[in-house]
């Protein structure tokens, strides 16, 4: 703990940590300075510390500090990948990488998973949807009767429990999720490829190398 | 054996545009052979001269331009020393090639690159955006003839006066309120620029031209310009509107638009329809997934329902897009709860939509876009959409978004829909009933297909005659 509040606030990336966030993410060099930009900007909206809390990741989402989101809130809890409460860079990086339209199915589908296994059994479970779909309707001010809700999840679960044992494995999410693809829609952020348009000023503190390849290739 | 440079995935080819502080470069995505256009931008120019904050700012302001006669930008690349902006490639070349030699376009064609410049730059305009330094070498024609506006945004990189300099070939297109030190209103200069471009493209000369620079000054400062014989009468009276040296009495982008001349073959391009395509996408991915279901599932009572995974995915609240998006950017959206059948349901839409003055156009089975309705020669570029999802044989969900526009119809809309919502169903119904018929009727109606709305031609007044 002591550590932590005397760590100082980040500077931008040095090269090298750059390059190894590059290297096991599909972001580019210049990508992962750009999200430095943002990372920056938002981890210390609250307090100047350089991690990112999850205070500062709601305020980010929702520009508005005083709402508090059970979906916000899961997904803060799986980028806090170290679970101390908060957030740095690299992790931050790694887990936004899974909301990139070049990541593979296979580690949304996983992520995914996890966000819906609120309660972390290993398992989708009814009461775990039932709760998420509240809070959803809550947050929407929309009403449905309970038996609306029951129905809607008795068909979700005819259809996504396939060995009928109330709950939700990997492999039975696996196969629900790529017969509805609608399901991952949100694992996608089209933002994430315009990333350095939208926080250019990465530009100007850039160490990225040009590189001049010696071919004959002709345009 | 030539070296060839690589910045990130594209390899730099040969110079294809220079500027002061830029040069712009064909190059070629390695990973999928698309060719782009990269304009390298020094960085230590741009310190030098202080320019940090426009670039930052113009490239934000660049992401937000979709449209098809604007030149899009798709990344920016920053090393030690270089800044690359890498932007659409436009193949076809310069307008600035094809109007050389004191060659003129003929009537038609001229005026087709001229509504596609309005209509770039009434979008541009509404979004607060101003060229500034338009001129041929900025408007580059694709492979079928359409028009790009390049370099939007990108004119803070040149110095003030530098716009007025001989070397640059621009005198001749700036405003005359720009030959003062003030402050000038952006829309007003670039109406001035699309007139001497429009006379340039009819006439195949510049009406202001002079060696002498003084003397080239003072005939903008006074319009003081001569129609060559071929001229019409109504391209004349709109010259005459757009070459006002008084900003104030110039003609607006609104009032070209309904110019006489300007409506011949006149095809608006809707540019929320580019908006409405990312959209669109997404509910097609939805629906396709709740067809699939009906022709696959054993249980047909549940199958046309959305899970709650479908509809979880639905919400914005688990949307990240907040993180990058500003909040004023963002769309309205609200979400209504409706306890009728889904056909009941629409019809309670469309009667909302005619009670608050939209006109309604059926996208699909379950999506309904709603406009304004205005004269169709003005290109509205708000639009309300309503989408209705089935959750249960009397309950829907109903997510009502609306574009860029006023925000009172949006409104109105939605407290008119609510109402409507809370009257009890006028015949219930069985499900088991309610079941069969929504199918049945789903089966029955082809998906709605987007048409272009028909503009009608503009007609000359018989007997009209300018004063």
């Amino acid at each position: 703990m002591g550590c932590m509040n005397s760590k100082s606030v980040r500077k931008f990336p040095a090269r090298e940590d750059s390059l190894d966030l590059a290297a096991e993410t599909a972001f580019t060099v210049n990508e992962v300075e750009a999200l430095f930009v943002l990372f920056r900007s938002i981890s210390n909206s609250i307090v100047n510390d350089g991690l990112l809390s999850k205070e500062e990741f709601q305020l980010a989402i929702f520009k508005n500090k005083k709402k508090d989101n059970i979906f916000a809130n899961r997904i803060f809890d799986l980028f806090d990948v170290k679970k101390l409460g908060v957030v740095d860079f690299e992790d931050f990086v790694r887990s936004l990488n899974v909301f990139h339209p070049n990541a593979s199915l296979k580690d949304k589908i996983a992520f995914s998973f996890r966000l819906y296994d609120l309660h972390n059994t290993g398992f989708i479970e009814r009461p775990e949807v039932k709760e998420m779909l509240i809070a959803l309707l809550f947050e929407s001010d929309m009403k449905l009767a309970d038996d609306v809700i029951e129905t809607i999840l008795d068909k979700t679960f005819v259809e996504a429990d396939l060995k009928q044992d109330g709950k939700i494995d990997t492999e039975e999410w696996e196969t629900f999720v790529k017969r509805n693809p609608s399901v991952l829609k949100i694992m996608t952020l089209p933002y994430l490829r315009d990333i350095t348009i939208s926080f250019p000023s990465f530009i100007f503190n850039s160490t990225n190398v040009e590189r001049v390849d010696e071919t004959s290739t002709r345009l | 054996m030539g070296l060839v440079k690589k910045i990130g995935k594209y390899q730099l080819g040969r110079t294809i545009g220079e500027g002061t502080f830029s040069k712009v470069k064909l190059a070629v995505n390695g990973n999928n052979g698309q060719k782009v256009a990269i304009k390298v931008i020094d960085k230590h120019m741009v310190l030098e001269n202080n320019l940090k904050n426009q670039v930052k700012r113009e490239i934000r302001t660049m992401k937000l331009l979709h449209h098809p006669n604007i030149v899009r930008i798709h990344e920016v690349i920053g090393t030690k020393t270089k800044i690359y902006i890498v932007m659409e490639y436009v193949s076809g070349g310069q307008l600035l090639d094809k109007i050389s030699y004191g060659e003129k376009l003929n009537a038609c064609e001229a005026r087709k690159l001229f509504q596609q410049l309005i209509d770039a730059l009434k979008y541009c305009h509404n979004k607060g955006v101003y060229h500034r330094d338009l001129k041929p070498e900025n408007l580059l024609l694709d492979s079928k003839g359409n028009l790009k506006v390049s370099d939007f945004g990108l004119s803070a990189l040149q110095k003030h006066n530098d716009v007025l300099n001989t070397r640059c070939g621009s005198p001749g297109y700036v405003a005359p309120e720009l030959l003062l030190s003030k402050g000038y209103d952006g829309a007003a200069a670039d109406v001035w620029s699309c007139g001497v471009i429009l006379f340039e493209l009819l006439a195949g000369y510049l009406p202001f031209n002079d060696r002498n620079l003084m003397n080239l000054y003072g005939k903008i400062w006074k319009a003081e310009y001569r129609c060559p014989p071929w001229f019409t009468q109504n391209q004349k009276k709109l010259i005459a509107k757009i070459l006002e040296p008084r900003p104030v009495k110039r003609i607006t982008i609104p009032d070209i638009v309904e110019d006489e001349w300007f409506q011949t073959d006149y095809k608006p391009v809707f540019a929320s329809e580019f908006d409405q395509n990312i959209n669109l996408d997404d509910v097609d991915v939805a629906f396709n997934s709740i067809k699939e279901n009906i022709r696959e599932s054993t249980i047909p009572k549940s199958s046309s329902f959305i899970n709650a995974f479908q509809l979880i995915a639905m919400s914005q609240d688990l949307d990240l897009s907040g993180l990058f998006e500003e909040q004023d950017e963002k769309k309205q959206r609200t979400r209504l709860g409706s306890k009728h059948t889904i056909n009941e349901t629409i019809e309670k839409i469309e009667a909302a939509a005619t009670d608050v003055g939209l006109s309604i156009e059926k996208m699909n089975n379950f999506k309904i876009k709603m406009q304004p309705k205005q004269i169709m020669t003005r290109c509205s570029r708000s639009y309300l959409s309503a989408q209705v999802i089935e959750v249960a044989p009397t309950h829907c969900v109903i997510e009502i978004s609306k574009s860029t526009g006023d925000l009172r119809v949006y409104h109105k809309f939605c407290e008119s829909l609510s109402n409507l919502l809370k009257q009890k169903p006028d015949v219930p119904s069985q499900s088991q009933d309610s079941v069969d018929l929504c199918a049945a009727e789903r089966k029955k109606q082809d998906a709605g297909c987007y048409e272009e709305p028909k503009s009608e031609d503009s007609k000359p007044l018989p007997g009209y005659k300018s004063a």
